[in-house]
């Protein structure tokens, strides 16, 4: 069986898969700042008290939880060229996985928040501090670190979504198995390679989370 | 002791008529208070009786639904109290301390203070160190609140008002949360603070602390002020059978 696997083949398409890996790196640190920036805006938007902001932001988060991120990519790659919007695949596909991962960003912020005991706001507002200052002093720096960890999943979830962009012809880690797979049909060869490589993107991440946690132990997260 | 109380009747904080619901609840009824200058007043009473309530509507962390309430010549709910401002007069400290977990005991007793206040940072660190080492914690200068003990974060937390250098000082049950042996630390920290002339209302059943420093005692049940007189009248000779059970439970063991 092991003798029709070429690991020849794989060796020689090695400059295409290191291609696609750093493409795949580059846009999902893209997407994921994107996501960062939506996220952001949501959870404040969400965290009002008056409606005119919370309702837009809860229905964009349901309806991009609700739905496919296939269909929203699609929705976007076909659908804003109908609309006139004629934008490259790499920035609708930078597009698409920012506006989906930043409705998921917004729900582990606004969690991350509201898990700071209600004590602390009130420490703050007892010593005269603005709602501002409260949030920059008191909840954010606290909020910051419970959500890094839920953030860094949401990162690793990102970078396999970002594999669908090889459906709209981006050139990524998935396009590069694709293409051995059709030039040479040698299906296996490609996909277990590309499986390689997100394995490593993987432990990546996750050193990163484990580094992150004990950095954050030192600064005395705990209470 | 009524001696030192204004003519014309106008307090650090001076509540008239005031009433407060919690959906149907009553919480507070027809409060009427004079807390003069100075003055140090303990408010207790059994548990659900409005006690932590009527302190926190002080410095507006909660709200009344009629009355008057006057702290420091500003009136509570009129456009032209700046409560953010009034805020910074009054130091609260909580039954649960509520220090900041992500800030060392210097960097809680110096952040409002810096940012609030607008001291510099250099000023204000100095006074910091001054007043925890006032409240004996000088060696804990640089020690994040979960590596001290309750009595030690509460410490911290008064020295956290005083940095402020309020005109009143608010106390939410300060020893409720505490373990037995640290009880008198944080009362002997709040004697000292009461005897260097500040105006306090302490929600406690610390009777001792009552009698060294309390000019009043306030007994509060079902959201009303039952009783009120100076600790010896009130804990020798209570008036109301209420007063007389409550105390009996207290003092019995």
């Amino acid at each position: 069986m092991l003798e029709n696997f070429s690991f020849r083949t794989i060796v020689e398409y090695l400059p295409l898969f290191g291609q696609g890996l750093v493409t795949t790196v580059w846009l999902s640190v893209l997407s994921f700042a994107g996501a960062l920036a939506v996220g952001i805006g949501l959870a404040a938007m969400n965290l009002q008290r008056g409606r005119l902001f919370r309702i837009p932001a809860k229905a964009y988060i349901d309806a991009v939880r609700a739905t496919p991120l296939l269909a929203q990519l699609y929705f976007l790659y076909f659908g804003l060229p109908r609309l006139g919007i004629i934008l490259p695949e790499l920035v609708v596909g930078i597009l698409a996985l920012s506006l989906n991962s930043g409705a998921y960003v917004a729900e582990i912020i606004r969690a991350g928040i509201l898990s700071i005991p209600r004590g602390q706001v009130e420490a703050g507002v007892a010593s005269g501090m603005t709602y501002v200052q409260r949030m920059r002093l008191v909840i954010l720096p606290q909020a910051f670190k419970v959500t890094i960890p839920p953030l860094l999943g949401q990162a690793i979830v990102l970078v396999k979504d970002s594999a669908l962009l090889s459906l709209i012809a981006v050139a990524e880690l998935t396009r590069a198995g694709q293409l051995l797979a059709s030039d040479r049909f040698m299906p296996a060869e490609g996909f277990i390679t590309i499986a390689a490589f997100y394995l490593l993107l993987y432990y990546g991440l996750k050193g990163l989370a484990a580094l992150s946690g004990r950095w954050l132990g030192l600064a005395g997260a705990r209470t | 002791m009524t001696s030192n109380r204004s003519k014309n009747g106008t307090g650090m904080i001076e509540f008239r008529g005031v009433n407060k619901w919690f959906g149907t609840l009553n919480v507070l009824r027809d409060i009427t208070l004079s807390v003069e200058p100075r003055e140090v007043v303990v408010v207790c009473g059994p548990s659900g009786s409005g006690k932590s309530t009527l302190i926190r509507c002080i410095n507006g962390l909660e709200t009344i639904r009629d009355g008057d309430l006057v702290v420091d010549g500003q009136r509570l709910g009129d456009p032209a109290t700046n409560m953010t401002r009034l805020r910074t007069e009054i130091g609260f400290v909580f039954q649960s301390f509520n220090l900041y977990p992500h800030k060392t005991a210097l960097e809680n007793v110096t952040l409002a203070p810096i940012h609030v206040r607008k001291i510099p940072r250099a000023e204000a660190e100095k006074a910091g160190r001054e007043l925890l080492a006032k409240v004996g914690l000088a060696d804990k200068v640089n020690a994040y609140p979960a590596q001290l003990s309750g009595g030690q974060q509460q410490r911290v937390a008064i020295a956290r008002c005083l940095g402020m250098r309020p005109k009143i000082m608010l106390f939410d049950e300060p020893t409720s949360a505490l373990d037995p042996e640290m009880i008198s630390e944080v009362l002997d920290v709040m004697v000292a603070v009461a005897e260097e002339g500040m105006t306090m209302m302490v929600v406690t059943h610390e009777m001792g602390f009552a009698r060294k420093v309390a000019q009043r005692v306030v007994f509060m049940d079902a959201g009303a002020i039952v009783e009120s007189g100076t600790p010896d009248e009130f804990f020798s000779h209570p008036k109301t059978d209420r007063s007389r059970a409550f105390l009996s439970k207290i003092l019995r063991h």
